[in-house]
């Protein structure tokens, strides 16, 4: 596959610590396109090794708006279908940029270790620094260790390592979109971080045609209607509830996840005056909100903002399930921040938001009928969009994906194409 | 003339970058760029736009602008103790052009999507 590529999977056997590159057979991206529709082939291929597949969208990290996803692909622990779970923010491009386009994490290792991918090199290591450190500790100890700041890490805390069923993988310091306990299999493998760092070039076949209709594209979407939105309080207002007032007094600022018009994150300062606009001496000033419905589960338990984001940050410590706390919170009647978080280790029960599709629920409906959210977010997961962009952006047609596909890479995609390989994913 | 960053609007999406390094390797890459968002500075909300020109480096912070005069091997000649280590490797870049062979200004500027650069 010469181009948007870099032609290479990678195959871990955690049993044996051995890698094994191959080529992207484009034969494979003729068929499947890229994102979802390869990672659940993958996925096929080596299901009898209860793999986790990583991948990026055939658009990641190109100027293609929204251009973020990396995504897992797993088996779900809870429900045992194949999902697939988002992580945006840098970590997609970082995959994109790291030499492999996909990664196949099969087989468990005896020990604790971690998979360190960079520059066309996947190397296994032993997790001896980072295994039973939280999730902050363990991003800060692998980017020191490495000398690299910009690093991305795909990581567990305690709730994975103990194997929980509401662990999650977390990306660097915060939620990640997985919302299947994906954290759980990180664990059950004794896989504690996947860190991402890559420099490489992808090459365009039609690169002026490519570079045109991105711009035309982002263009068309400055005019749109969600132009000049900012940050999670928009997003919950989209879907109808209003955390305005709530939330306004401690956000510092918004960020987009790579190349995202809209940004999508806000930053709270907790320890901190948010309107400071030097660097906080502090060392942990605040949190990172990248995660809608944990949000509103703390809100719902009657907690202020300030608690119910330092609750947050304490779940991404722990590699925890914010949804999953609260919903459960909710159930057994606790509403204080410090039983909470008591309540985080052998958390139990069932899950009345536990999404029965195949991509995560992470991202909100606003409003659309389930066929078409679950199309939308096909659509994302195979050509490597924001998940939550997609929907907020019907200027990313799929004929503009398609035709974005096609400059990009010379292959002749078709709407027929697309639609057999969401089809093949939806199943 | 030159490039103008307003750090309040940037949302650190690095499309300014990506857009840089297309015009820099006519494929997308971030190692040539000469415009670059610091993130470094993850958990404590901190990033800056720094831009590499002939001359100087510009560094756009939340709370004001810095300009840096570049010495003769490009490095930058003070303040090299408050830099943020991920855009050391832009000392080491070509320095910005305005995308000068393009005809319809820098690439940067056009695929900003919150309008965070303008011509100075």
């Amino acid at each position: 596959m010469e181009y948007l590529s870099a032609n290479k999977i990678t195959i871990v056997d955690l049993g044996t610590s051995k890698t094994v590159q191959k080529e992207l057979d484009e034969d494979l991206v003729k068929e499947n396109i890229g994102g979802a529709g390869i990672t659940a082939t993958l996925y096929e291929e080596y299901q009898d090794e209860d793999p986790i597949i990583l991948g990026t969208g055939l658009l990641t990290g190109t100027l293609a708006p929204a251009s973020a996803l990396g995504l897992i692909t797993a088996k779900n622990p809870l429900t045992g279908k194949v999902c697939h779970a988002p992580f945006t923010l840098y970590g997609g491009v970082e995959l994109k940029y790291s030499g492999f386009d996909y990664v196949v994490i099969k087989g468990k290792s005896q020990k604790p270790v971690y998979l360190w991918i960079h520059d066309g090199v996947a190397d296994v290591h032993d997790a001896k620094d980072v295994w039973g450190k939280d999730v902050w500790s363990s991003t800060e100890t692998i980017r020191e260790l490495m000398g690299d700041q910009l690093i991305q890490v795909l990581a567990i805390g305690k709730a994975g390592e103990s194997e929980s069923d509401f662990a999650h993988v977390c990306i660097n310091y915060w939620a990640s979109g997985d919302r299947w306990g994906f954290g759980q299999l990180f664990g059950q493998k004794k896989l504690k971080l996947v860190a991402l760092r890559g420099m490489s070039l992808l090459e365009i076949a039609d690169a002026e045609g490519f570079v045109r209709e991105c711009k035309e594209l982002l263009s068309t979407i400055k005019k749109g209607p969600f132009a000049g939105k900012k940050g999670i309080g928009e997003l919950t207002a989209a879907i109808g509830e209003d955390i305005g007032k709530w939330l306004e007094p401690i956000i510092h600022r918004h960020l987009s996840c790579f190349n995202t018009p809209v940004p999508t994150n806000t930053f709270v300062f907790l320890d901190e005056d948010p309107k400071l606009l030097k660097e906080s001496e502090k060392k942990e000033p605040g949190f990172l909100l990248s995660d809608i419905y944990g949000l509103l589960g703390f809100k719902k338990l009657g907690l202020s903002a300030a608690d119910a984001c330092a609750l947050l940050k304490e779940c991404a410590k722990y590699g925890i399930d914010a949804v999953a706390v609260s919903e459960l919170s909710q159930k057994a009647g606790k509403k204080k921040p410090d039983e909470i978080k008591k309540f985080f280790s052998g958390l139990k029960g069932a899950l009345e938001s536990l999404g029965k599709g195949k991509f995560s629920p992470w991202c909100p409906k606003f409003g659309l009928p389930a066929n078409e959210w679950d199309r939308r977010q096909a659509v994302a997961y195979i050509f490597g969009i924001h998940p939550i962009f997609a929907l907020m952006s019907p200027e990313l047609s799929e004929e503009k994906l398609i035709e974005l596909a096609n400059l990009g890479t010379g292959l002749g995609f078709t709407s027929e194409i697309l639609d057999k390989v969401i089809a093949d994913i939806s199943k | 003339m030159g490039i103008k960053v307003d750090p309040e609007k940037c949302v650190s999406c690095m499309a300014c970058e990506l857009a840089c390094g297309y015009h820099r390797d006519d494929g997308f890459a971030l190692l040539s760029s000469c415009i670059m968002v610091t993130r470094g500075r993850e958990k404590k909300d901190y990033s800056a736009v720094v831009l590499k020109e002939e001359e100087n480096l510009v560094i756009a912070r939340p709370e004001g602008l810095e300009i840096r005069k570049l010495g003769s091997t490009g490095e930058a000649d003070q303040g090299r103790e408050k830099e943020d280590a991920s855009a050391k490797p832009l000392l080491l870049r070509e320095p910005c052009d305005l995308c000068s062979d393009r005809g319809d200004g820098p690439l940067c500027l056009q695929f900003c999507p919150v309008n965070a650069i303008s011509m100075d």
